[in-house]
């Protein structure tokens, strides 16, 4: 299984993409085109809406890799994500409590949220070993549980800094904390390069780099390829004397890890932390966007994350302006809506071979 | 086969049929109207009808629904295009009180209908004491009020 | 063997049972009084009622909870906006609201039922994400559509752009019409008598449906569809039918809620009803793969009864509104939670026992 993995050449690789791109992917890049294109027509500034994208790809793309390792051991899509986006709410909010202000208080956040997203996730991935054949669903209810347990928490927490609780009670955090001070653009403004109105978060992206080649690089370790090996055949992975749970643990953990780093990243450009029912929002779109780049339920590579991102982003960034430019009429949301959950309704109804 | 396939359709069509003729139905019997009744004077084709009484008490199926002094309007909403009513009219203060049976087809396309009642009491035609109401939209009715469109919004707030 | 029974017997009961103590450390330090608690009881009795018997359809047909009853909701509401407009009142309003609103639903059921069967295995999931995905298309038809292609005429209605519907729709003029239809009040509580005649009919269609042909098909497809399709049901075809009753009666569901409510939540009622709807059922001893008429009344008693007291108990303990109501969406999200890790634990214990079994018969074969 191994050399098989590794004798998969760029060429079979592009043929690949080519072939898997389907037909809803073409529409949606031949819609981004076309937005691209008419853009500076309905008075739409080009290179602002490129930036736009560039930046809002720099805060999500994390969001978006932390789906490839559940996907490749196949637990599916993991809808599951607010599980590691609030672990890393956790660490951000203790970071400034504990009075880490600037690019540190971001390094200190990651570091303080790791250790919750490997009890989460250890936690998590141990029940999902538990109810193979169901894990989206019931990633899905963990998520929500765990957020409507954190929003509790959030009031209940004894937290003190006055930049984060409610100014009026002296306690319970606030919905949202400004950045101000803190790692507001902290891997943004790293090498940032201003062009006119272009501007690019080299440092967010290089970060984005980074994790991604990291994820890359392991999916061609002994574990990474035994975790694609359980992925598409459980079977056949047990009897080659692979640890099916552990593997599958091991990837409901890293992709906490990475939700956790990926919503940090996020509030870096963002500039607020976001609390209570604010992780919600945050699974569906990382989902979508994987789909959308070419991933399926039980495929997904570094590629997918980097094309689904663009897209997704691209059209969320893009249709609002250069409708409201062009009719007046703002369809953005309805049009985000219908084209990620038809996405994901796509992917969900094709047949995949393996596991769900 | 074939038959049973045919008495299937057969049932479909007339089950549409009757749902088609239940809603039909539905729209004439439940079509609401609210009516206003004023007590005040009208003019009507260079006439004047000042004869307006001092009090009038609107009673529908036995319950009032409007004590109108002069001058006064009162409403009810009511459903259906037959519109019955009891009027029980006072001339003068602590005078004799007479009762006036009035029965009248509401007409459908109106939603909010006058009714002058000095001027019906005084036996003018239809288009004199029918009018329509047409509502003056309030101030905050106007001001665009913002949609707010959450796909996760009934996930943390489950409402009453 | 009987040790086993009752271990059974409490991890079917242990989600009531936990209820049904949260409700009694509850409820005194809410200090509400049992009269209120019984009105609101039976009030929400009568408003959820129906919707939640509409999840027992696809239960039955082994498609698991269907989340997607939000589809009927929007028919529904769509069936109650127009009819709304058109000034149709009282009772005949919302027997045309339900006419209006059967062939949408009928239509998304259709839809909803197509997509299932391209996807089984994950029923719930998708039927989840079909949820939202109708959300979008219902918002673009009463946000874009309602106005220029559909008409609106009523400024109380339409917003004042031209287009779109209002965040909320009054339906004062069928407020709680159907539950005051038959006047009944027994110890000063009120009782829907109307309504509940409606819900009743709709449990005796229910058990009525379980003994027809088609019932019957439906249970074979829910217990093995490998042994279904043998025995030449159409698979495929009871499925769908399944998932377009189910949606009919959400939709009829949703219009005696909303009688009830008063007004219409243009864009969230719905959502929220498909939440606690299938919170209540399972707080009611259903299951994922199993559920009874039974259980539905006993979840509206547990899960309403939790849902009044909860925030109430919350504000007198840590003095914080919001506590009590993150509490109970908290309990509501767990409970369905609990409900499907239980529910995929014994699937897997059944496969592996019967795999189990299968592997001992070989073997004894291979012996013999």
């Amino acid at each position: 299984m191994s050399e098989q993995t590794a004798t998969i050449t760029f060429k079979d690789r592009v043929k690949d993409i080519a072939q898997d791109f389907g037909l809803p992917r073409l529409i949606i890049t031949g819609f981004l085109v076309l937005l691209l294109v008419v853009s500076p027509f309905v008075g739409a500034d080009l290179p602002t809406q490129i930036s736009n994208i560039i930046n809002r790809f720099s805060w999500n793309g994390i969001l978006v890799l932390a789906m490839v390792p559940m996907v490749h051991s196949g637990c599916g899509l993991n809808f599951g994500l607010p599980l590691g986006i609030i672990s890393g709410l956790l660490g951000a909010t203790l970071s400034i409590e504990l009075g880490f202000t600037g690019t540190m208080s971001f390094f200190m956040a990651a570091l303080l949220a790791t250790p919750f997203a490997l009890v989460f996730g250890s936690v998590y991935g141990w029940l999902l070993n538990k109810i193979k054949g169901g894990e989206m669903m019931i990633a899905t209810y963990v998520g929500f549980s765990s957020v409507s347990l954190m929003c509790m928490m959030w009031l209940l927490l004894p937290y003190h800094s006055p930049n984060m609780v409610w100014g009026m009670a002296g306690k319970g955090l606030r919905t949202t904390i400004s950045l101000e001070g803190y790692y507001t653009q902290a891997l943004a403004k790293i090498l940032q390069i201003n062009i006119g109105n272009l501007s690019i978060p080299t440092g967010a992206l290089l970060f984005f780099a980074l994790l991604a080649f990291l994820m890359w690089a392991f999916l061609h370790t002994k574990t990474g390829t035994a975790m694609t090996a359980v992925g598409s055949n459980p079977e056949f992975a047990r009897s080659a004397g692979i640890n099916v749970n552990k593997i599958r643990l091991i990837s409901v953990v890293m992709s906490t890890w990475l939700a956790a780093i990926g919503i940090l990243v996020y509030e870096q450009g963002f500039g607020f932390i976001q609390l209570y029912m604010a992780p919600f929002y945050m699974a569906l779109p990382a989902v979508s966007a994987i789909l959308i780049g070419g991933a399926s339920v039980n495929k997904a590579s570094i590629m997918n994350v980097i094309i689904g991102t663009i897209l997704f982003q691209g059209i969320v960034t893009m249709t609002p302006t250069v409708m409201n430019n062009m009719i007046h009429l703002d369809m953005s949301e309805v049009i985000r809506i219908i084209v990620s959950n038809g996405m994901i309704l796509y992917a969900l109804t094709r047949k995949t071979e393996g596991t769900k | 086969m074939a038959d049973s396939k045919k008495r299937i359709w057969i049932f479909r069509i007339v089950a549409i049929v009757v749902l088609v003729l239940i809603a039909v139905a539905m729209f004439i019997i439940g079509r609401g109207h609210t009516v206003y009744f004023d007590n005040k004077s009208l003019e009507y084709g260079g006439q004047t009808v000042d004869n307006v009484p001092y009090k009038i008490d609107v009673v529908i199926n036995g319950e009032k629904v409007a004590s109108l002094k002069a001058g006064e309007r009162g409403m009810v909403d009511t459903m259906g295009q037959s519109f019955n009513m009891q009027l029980l009219v006072t001339n003068e203060k602590d005078g004799k009180t007479s009762k006036v049976q009035v029965g009248l087809p509401l007409p459908y396309s109106m939603d909010g209908i006058i009714l002058n009642l000095p001027a019906m009491l005084a036996g003018l035609p239809q288009d004199a004491y029918l009018t329509e109401f047409i509502p003056t939209p309030s101030a905050a009715e106007l001001e665009d009020e913002e949609v707010v469109t959450d796909e996760t919004e009934g996930l943390m707030d489950f409402g009453e | 063997m009987s040790n086993k029974n009752i271990g059974d017997y409490l991890r079917r009961f242990s989600v009531p049972l936990m209820f049904v103590i949260i409700c009694a450390v509850c409820a005194p330090i809410s200090g509400l009084s049992p009269s209120y608690l019984a009105n609101e009881i039976v009030t929400r009795m009568g408003r959820n009622a129906f919707l939640i018997l509409s999840l027992l359809i696809p239960i039955m047909a082994g498609m698991g909870l269907n989340f997607s009853m939000t589809l009927g909701a929007m028919a529904g509401e769509i069936g109650l906006i127009l009819v709304c407009d058109w000034q149709i009142v009282g009772i005949p309003g919302m027997v045309l609201a339900m006419i209006i609103s059967v062939p949408i639903s009928a239509l998304l059921g259709l839809f909803c039922g197509k997509v299932l069967n391209m996807a089984k295995g994950r029923e719930m999931i998708t039927s989840y994400i079909i949820s939202f995905f109708i959300n979008g298309i219902y918002q673009l038809v009463v946000l874009y559509l309602m106005g220029p292609v559909i008409p609106i005429k009523h400024s109380t209605i339409k917003l004042p752009r031209g287009y779109g519907v209002r965040n909320t729709v009054s339906l004062l003029s069928m407020r709680q019409k159907l539950d005051n239809l038959i006047p009944c009040s027994i110890a000063g509580v009120k009782i829907p008598v109307a309504t509940f005649i409606i819900v009743f009919l709709l449990c005796l269609v229910i058990i009525w449906f379980r003994k027809t042909k088609l019932g019957q098909d439906m249970r074979a497809v829910g217990q093995d569809i490998g042994v279904a399709r043998d025995a030449g049901i159409d698979v495929e075809r009871t499925r769908i039918i399944s998932m377009v009753l189910s949606t009919v009666f959400a939709g009829i569901g949703m219009i005696i809620y909303l009688q009830n409510m008063g007004n219409i939540a243009t864009y969230s009622s719905h959502s929220q009803i498909g939440m606690f709807c299938i919170a209540a059922l399972l707080v009611g001893g259903a299951s994922v793969d199993k559920a009874s008429i039974g259980n539905v009344f006993l979840g509206i008693v547990l899960f309403h009864t939790m849902f009044i007291v909860a925030p109430k108990a919350g504000t007198v303990i840590t003095g914080d509104s919001m506590i009590g109501e993150y509490f109970r969406v908290f309990v509501s999200y767990a409970v369905i939670t609990v409900a499907l890790i239980m529910y995929e634990t014994n699937k897997r214990k059944n496969k592996s026992r019967a795999s189990e079994q299968l592997a001992l018969e070989q073997e004894e074969e291979v012996n013999g």
